[in-house]
């Protein structure tokens, strides 16, 4: 496989340029607080984490991240209309249980939602999973099928449609090829290995 | 000196070792929330490790509801039984008093030295019994405050308890945010609910009822001792778990006998909580507990300033709260609302859950998972 520049960073590289300074941030699935560190650091955000996983709040707070140890859906009910300026859910939507739900929460919660994830489109996915029938692995969903949680594969078609029946504009969309670096210029549900989208309502 | 080496708490690396209390005297009027004063005041206090050179390493350790100044080290090279937070506070220790200058006072309104019910009122030559004010968490603070600035220290590093000493440490980030960089708030509610007023108000009645307890002018050597070991007894099951007590106790009998068919105990948990009774009315003052516990009932402070929101709207203190998952007393419901309150006031504020069997008192216990989140939070820069 593949490694280019750090896979990692692809979201703190691309979603951090949407980012206003000293705006408020909420990011759903925080895990580390890597992004949330960076954007602290480089835009001086008031950012707040989330997630589920004490270890991972443990690494926040070692990053001077602030993070809240719970369930995501039921923390972004205690925030007020448009309360944060943009909520980011990066390599988290194909884990959520009822990700049509977080996504219309959170564009409550925030004018803008940036969502990043993997797309099983994209044509060595589907060659693997032709090929081997099995679990596709990647630098997101690191995990063997029987280590991690549920995953839903998503690709950017269905993303798309996903978009247009909850009537969310999409109003900025990032494609980049197998190395996640890449622009992808056609084809995207084939060539694109990793998509980011910038979603109102 | 035989003893010393035989004695681990004194010869163990990571120990605070021998350790003294020390005697704040407040020699002005002091007013209490309620309106009342008292001319001066005593706090006990105990302090660990070095205060450095700026004077801006210190951290204030606030006790819960029976807790006191003791909080790390030993009296004596005999004394086998440690301050009770003394797997916390040491050298290398969570906090750790190679960097950090450790502060534990008695709250104002103790029966461990510090000035409450059983002292006497210098007015009348007599003991203040019931005469004394009725305390709050406001007034205890306030009370620490002016310790903190006998002993010149002109900001603390973190204020850090559990339970009535989180309430406490909320209190000191709200009544003085310019003083305090962080706090950590454990096991511990903005606001006594209804289940723990009910709590208290059982211990209280069961020590008012006592007929020794005398409206409160009972002899200091003799005293209501059944009533405070059964609000003791009551009120450490809350302070437990059904999972965790399950584990230690289980259905055992004591001496692993037969059913006796007697009222007598019978059940290692009887034996238990009936030590715990018994401990408790050797070290602690009914009265002084009449007033813990009403301090903890007035707590509220949505109540006291609008709402948590504003209450928390001056803060500029780091907070960590940590609740617990099976403290069933101020479950983690309760500790998850102080930090969205302090995130809707865009305040910096972590709340993490530690996975524990222990209750409420599982901020007490060993515990490694906590000690990752003390230490990531206390040595972050």
């Amino acid at each position: 496989m593949e490694k280019l520049p750090d896979k990692r960073t692809v979201d703190m590289r691309i979603i951090s340029d949407w980012i206003e300074p000293d705006s408020s941030i909420l990011d759903l699935g925080c895990g580390r607080g890597v992004l949330l560190e960076y954007l602290i650091k480089t835009k001086s955000v008031f950012g707040v984490g989330v997630d589920w996983n004490m270890d991972k709040i443990s690494s926040c707070i070692k990053r001077g991240v602030p993070a809240y140890q719970g369930d995501l859906t039921e923390m972004m009910k205690t925030f007020p209309d448009k309360f944060f300026d943009r909520v980011i859910c990066s390599r988290t939507v194909q884990e959520l249980s009822n990700p049509a739900a977080v996504l219309l929460e959170a564009l409550r919660l925030a004018d803008s939602v940036a969502v990043g994830f993997v797309n099983y489109g994209y044509w060595k996915n589907r060659l693997h999973h032709l090929i081997s029938g099995s679990h596709i692995p990647n630098e997101v969903n690191t995990y063997e099928w029987y280590e991690g949680p549920p995953t839903h594969p998503i690709s950017i078609s269905q993303f798309e449609a996903f978009c247009d029946r909850h009537r969310i504009r999409v109003t900025r969309r990032v494609y980049l090829r197998g190395d996640w670096e890449t622009p992808c210029e056609h084809l995207h549900n084939l060539l694109c290995g990793y998509a980011l989208f910038e979603l109102t309502k | 000196m035989n003893d010393a080496k035989e004695n681990p708490l004194l010869s163990r690396p990571g120990e605070v070792g021998l350790v003294q209390y020390s005697d704040f005297e407040y020699e002005r009027p002091f007013t209490f929330e309620d309106g009342q004063t008292i001319p001066r005041f005593r706090l006990r206090y105990e302090t660990y490790g070095r205060l450095n050179a700026k004077r801006n390493n210190a951290i204030l350790i606030c006790h819960a509801l029976s807790g006191d100044h003791h909080c790390a080290g030993v009296y004596s090279i005999r004394d086998r039984k440690p301050g009770w937070w003394n797997n916390m506070i040491g050298p290398g220790k969570p906090i750790d008093t190679n960097r950090f200058f450790v502060i534990c006072s008695n709250c104002l309104g103790g029966c461990q030295g510090s000035t409450g019910p059983q002292s006497i009122n210098p007015e009348t030559g007599k003991r203040y019994n019931l005469d004394f004010p009725f305390i709050t968490i406001g007034d205890m603070v306030r009370a620490q405050r002016l310790l903190i600035d006998h002993l010149e220290i002109p900001g603390l590093y973190a204020v850090v308890g559990g339970s009535m000493g989180g309430m406490q440490v909320l209190q000191w980030a709200i009544q003085y945010p310019d003083f305090v960089r962080c706090i950590i708030p454990l096991a511990t509610t903005s606001r006594q609910g209804a289940q723990s007023i009910a709590f208290n108000e059982v211990g209280r009645q069961a020590i008012i009822r006592d007929p020794e307890w005398k409206a409160g002018n009972y002899d200091p050597d003799a005293g209501p001792r059944v009533g405070l070991s059964i609000a003791r007894m009551m009120a450490h099951i809350t302070y437990l778990s059904d999972k965790g007590m399950e584990r230690k106790f289980g259905r055992r009998r004591r001496d692993s006998g037969d059913i006796n068919f007697s009222f007598d105990v019978d059940f290692e948990v009887e034996r238990y909580l009936r030590y715990q009774g018994q401990t408790f009315i050797n070290r602690f003052d009914a009265n002084t507990y009449l007033y813990f516990t009403r301090a903890l009932d007035y707590f509220d402070l949505p109540e006291t300033y609008g709402s948590l929101e504003e209450a928390f709207r001056d803060i500029q203190a780091r907070v960590l709260v940590v609740g617990f998952t099976s403290d069933w007393l101020f479950p983690p419901e309760q500790n998850k609302e102080i930090v969205q309150a302090l995130l809707r006031q865009r305040k910096q504020a972590t709340y993490a859950e530690v996975p524990m069997d222990f209750g409420h008192d599982s901020f007490l216990v060993d515990a490694p998972n906590l000690y990752r989140l003390m230490v990531a939070f206390l040595w972050e820069k």
